[in-house]
């Protein structure tokens, strides 16, 4: 009877976070995939951080990414993406381990397009060196704002308040 | 044991329910603004140097009068990238040293923030390699913003002119860090190649994920 009690309330807890919001994404895909979900026409910003499990300013800023994150998803249009940068076969491992230890309830993808580095990190922003992290705004489409390297919680308010 | 059952077949339910899948339909490239990167481009002199390696004796360019160029590779211990290419950086310098393009690796992190970027672990990780080429601690952090480099591993190949080493290409060993067996683009061999015939270098500048350079005076 405790056995059923318990899965009633594990489906319960399921279904009560997918009323107000979809599951989070945990996905492998390549750059033109990747191209699809951040370039949407949906009046939505945004914001696309590059990370990976073994880049140490990338775990030292996610915390306050995902601080400003909830602070914002539910009040405005926007978004955060984290697209890991680790290898593909890390997806369900490392990446998976790293979600669960920071709490990331957002969607993240594996970019999973490493023969095409060469294309796609100018693609993303011309300045972009392919150092990490880096983030990107983006709204309708349209390219607002790139930086490579750590950006503070101060920082990142202020660069999602001027595009919201 | 059943219950057990039941329940992992709750939880794996619930857990399946956060994929789903993902469309894939290409779209044209938009880009905004085009800031130029410090640091040296194609075409530019590089300065000499002068850092510590790790026989702690003193290496700079001019030590080299018989190279026809270097293959100069800012480099870490620690970086996953670096690491991926440790074997690749000496196959480069077993190939070209003798060719007149050795490679000098030159660890550009602050080992106050990553203390196995020092040069004691740097020893350590050349003898245990077996590294045939030298591996400099860039002390002060005042040449890798010379050269512009951002990231590890970052490769700049030189090419001796009149004299002056002139910079001739810019960025990635190859095109594929995670499998050696699976490079289809050898950037910097080509470049060091096209040297030695005296042909153009086809490709001067590619880029590659890497570590940021560890720096406490700038962002991380």
């Amino acid at each position: 009877m405790k056995l059923y009690t318990l899965i009633a309330f594990v489906f319960l807890l399921s279904s009560a976070t997918h009323r107000t919001k979809l599951p989070p994404v945990r996905a492998s895909v390549n750059y033109d995939q990747l191209k699809e979900i951040i370039e949407k026409n949906d009046d939505k910003l945004y914001v696309v951080n590059f990370w990976a499990t073994w880049c140490r300013p990338c775990i030292e800023e996610l915390p306050h990414f995902l601080e400003v994150s909830s602070a914002y998803e539910n009040q405005a249009p926007f978004q955060m993406i984290l697209v890991s940068l680790d290898k593909a076969e890390l997806l369900e491992t490392d990446v998976a381990q790293m979600i669960t230890k920071l709490n990331i309830d957002n969607d993240v993808y594996l970019l999973d397009d490493n023969k095409r580095m060469n294309y796609w990190i100018s693609a993303v922003d011309s300045t972009w060196s392919g150092a990490i992290p880096a983030t990107v705004f983006y709204k309708n489409g349209q390219k607002l704002h790139f930086t490579e390297g750590q950006l503070t919680k101060e920082e990142l308010n202020t660069i999602i308040q001027q595009h919201l | 044991m059943k219950k057990i059952t039941l329940l992992f077949i709750a939880i794996t339910a619930v857990a399946l329910s956060a994929f789903k899948p993902v469309d894939s339909t290409p779209k044209i490239a938009n880009t905004t603004e085009d800031v130029a990167p410090k640091g040296y481009a194609i075409g530019d002199e590089a300065s000499d140097f002068n850092l510590k390696n790790i026989d702690d004796k003193m290496v700079s360019l001019a030590n080299y009068p018989n190279a026809k160029g270097f293959i100069i590779t800012f480099t870490c211990n620690h970086c996953p990238y670096a690491v991926a290419y440790e074997q690749r950086i000496m196959d480069l310098d077993a190939k070209y040293a003798s060719l007149g393009y050795p490679v000098i690796a030159i660890s550009p992190n602050d080992p106050a923030l990553v203390p196995e970027d020092g040069m004691e672990e740097m020893k350590k990780l050349a003898s245990t390699k077996g590294y045939t080429f030298p591996y400099l601690l860039d002390e002060k952090q005042d040449v890798y913003p010379l050269f512009g480099a951002t990231k590890t591993p970052h490769i700049f190949i030189l090419h001796k002119e009149n004299g002056k080493n002139i910079v001739k290409y810019i960025g990635a060993i190859d095109n594929n860090y995670a499998n050696p067996e699976d490079v289809t683009e050898r950037y910097a061999e080509d470049a060091v190649n096209a040297l030695i015939a005296g042909t153009d270098i086809k490709v001067t500048t590619t880029k590659a994920i890497g570590c940021s350079i560890k720096d406490s005076r700038k962002k991380k």
